[in-house]
């Protein structure tokens, strides 16, 4: 059953990989930019079971990792993408006073974001890759997370639905 | 209560972490299969991107401008100062260029003519409120310069140094409706007076209507005493017409000066006549007209069609 639903989630995700590698990329944002795929991989992951926010974050890190302008080690973004869709999930999941509110997912995704990036740079650090400065990270962790906030509140009633017609109404915010 | 997940989901965690751990020891050791993955990614989104790219560049220079307003805005003012800059300077140098060519083109010809002089540029040009025709020289006594002096171009006689003062000289043109100078025609030796019009065209009297004069003949001057006012040998101009008209005294011809006054820049005036008259040495060549090639198109028969015929 979890491995039907999976499959099902895809296309969805292969489509938002192909908007992110093909068109948010050229928008060229100023501080560090939107990563489309951090952003809809965490706001499905709140609305799934922690092992269905595992498995996206899986999936959504492998093909993270398949993109060539990825500095890291194949399985690096996988890696990190695993552990903070499980929080996320974990979090979110079975809390009402989480899912009652949409603002707390808005939140939940960029604490997500913000999460992601700062493993994948501790990671980074152990794997021994050149990052810049400290500051530099900082603010693109900034950056990336202001995108993230003006983008979560109007994808979240997209992917609320496209979560809702894969895993069934009852997830549905 | 928050949902843990059952010993199944953490036993999936822990795969999924082992499994991108394994992915990442595969990477580091250098696998090939991974280069390969990523290289096949590449190839397939290439035309995505392509597409991405073009759907989305109007929006991109669209928010670039945007963000980057004020900077634009101080680059477009620093390039408009240095085109300006940039301007002056091929204005300048286009000035030098044709200031050079005017003065090689008129040694050339004081060079032939074996005539001693000081080159000057042209500072100004004479009102023409007196109906007079004068330029102004940058150089005058100081230079060795005086009055009734031969004032030359690359291209024949310009007029004559009317005033001279100690740094700069007043220059009457040949165009100059007072203007006058004895001129004889090349090959033939006729002589004549030439006198100005006021414009680019001026009027020869010969003295003998006895020898036919045609369209085309150079007119030189024919040089005064001491060479002064006028140095022997001088391309003047071309004759353009001749009035032929019976019961006439003397012929007439309207005569070309080959100096265009509108353009002087450089000139020269000639301190030091020739030892020998250079006689018809100084005579521009005649421009040789370039060919035109034309194509002739035989028919040739063929003889397939004639066997068939």
């Amino acid at each position: 059953m979890i491995s039907r639903r999976f499959l099902l989630s895809f296309p969805i995700f292969l489509t938002v990989y192909l908007l992110q590698e093909g068109f948010v990329t050229q928008l060229r944002l100023p501080a560090g930019g939107l990563s489309l795929m951090l952003v809809f991989t965490f706001a499905w992951a709140s609305m799934s079971t922690p092992e269905i926010g595992a498995l996206t974050g899986f999936g959504a890190g492998l093909m993270m990792d398949l993109s060539p302008t990825t500095p890291g080690p194949l399985g690096q973004w996988t890696l990190v993408m695993i552990l903070v869709s499980f929080v996320i999930s974990f979090l979110s999941y079975g809390d009402d006073h989480v899912r009652a509110n949409p603002l707390n997912i808005v939140f939940l995704v960029i604490g997500g974001v913000v999460g992601a990036q700062i493993s994948f740079a501790i990671f980074g650090l152990l794997l021994g890759q050149q990052l810049g400065s400290a500051l530099q990270v900082l603010f693109i962790c900034a950056g990336t997370a202001f995108w993230s906030g003006v983008v979560t509140p109007l994808l979240l009633p997209i992917i609320s639905r496209l979560h809702a017609a894969v895993f069934g109404t009852v997830s549905r915010i | 209560m928050r949902y843990g997940g059952d010993n199944r989901g953490r036993l999936l965690l822990i795969a999924l972490i082992v499994t991108s751990l394994f992915l990442i020891t595969l990477d580091l050791r250098g696998v090939q299969v991974i280069d390969g993955i990523r290289t096949a990614t590449q190839t397939a989104l290439t035309p995505v991107q392509k597409a991405g790219s073009w759907v989305v560049s109007p929006f991109r220079n669209f928010l670039s401008d945007i963000t980057h307003l004020g900077r634009t805005r101080n680059q477009i003012e620093k390039l408009k100062a240095d085109n300006d800059v940039l301007r002056q300077k091929l204005l300048s140098r286009k000035v030098a260029d044709a200031e050079l060519k005017q003065l090689k083109s008129v040694l050339n010809l004081a060079g032939n003519g074996g005539f001693k002089i000081v080159s000057a540029k042209v500072i100004s040009q004479g009102s023409s409120t007196s109906f007079a025709q004068t330029i102004t020289i940058d150089a005058g006594t100081s230079s060795g310069i005086r009055s009734n002096m031969t004032v030359i171009s690359g291209f024949g006689l310009v007029g004559v140094v009317k005033v001279s003062y100690a740094n700069s000289a007043v220059v009457q043109l040949a165009s100059d409706p007072s203007f006058r100078v004895g001129a004889r025609i090349a090959g033939s030796q006729q002589i004549g007076i030439l006198s100005g019009q006021g414009t680019r065209k001026a009027v020869l009297q010969l003295l003998d209507n006895t020898q036919d004069i045609k369209v085309g003949d150079a007119i030189l001057a024919r040089g005064s005493n001491n060479g002064r006012p006028f140095v022997p040998g001088v391309p003047i101009g071309e004759v353009t017409a001749v009035d032929n008209s019976a019961g006439a005294i003397t012929q007439t011809a309207d005569v070309k000066f080959y100096s265009n006054f509108a353009t002087l820049g450089v000139v020269s005036v000639v301190v030091g006549a020739p030892a020998t008259d250079p006689r018809d040495a100084l005579v521009p060549a005649k421009p040789v007209p370039t060919p035109i090639p034309t194509v002739t198109v035989t028919a040739t028969p063929s003889p397939t069609a004639s066997s068939q015929g």
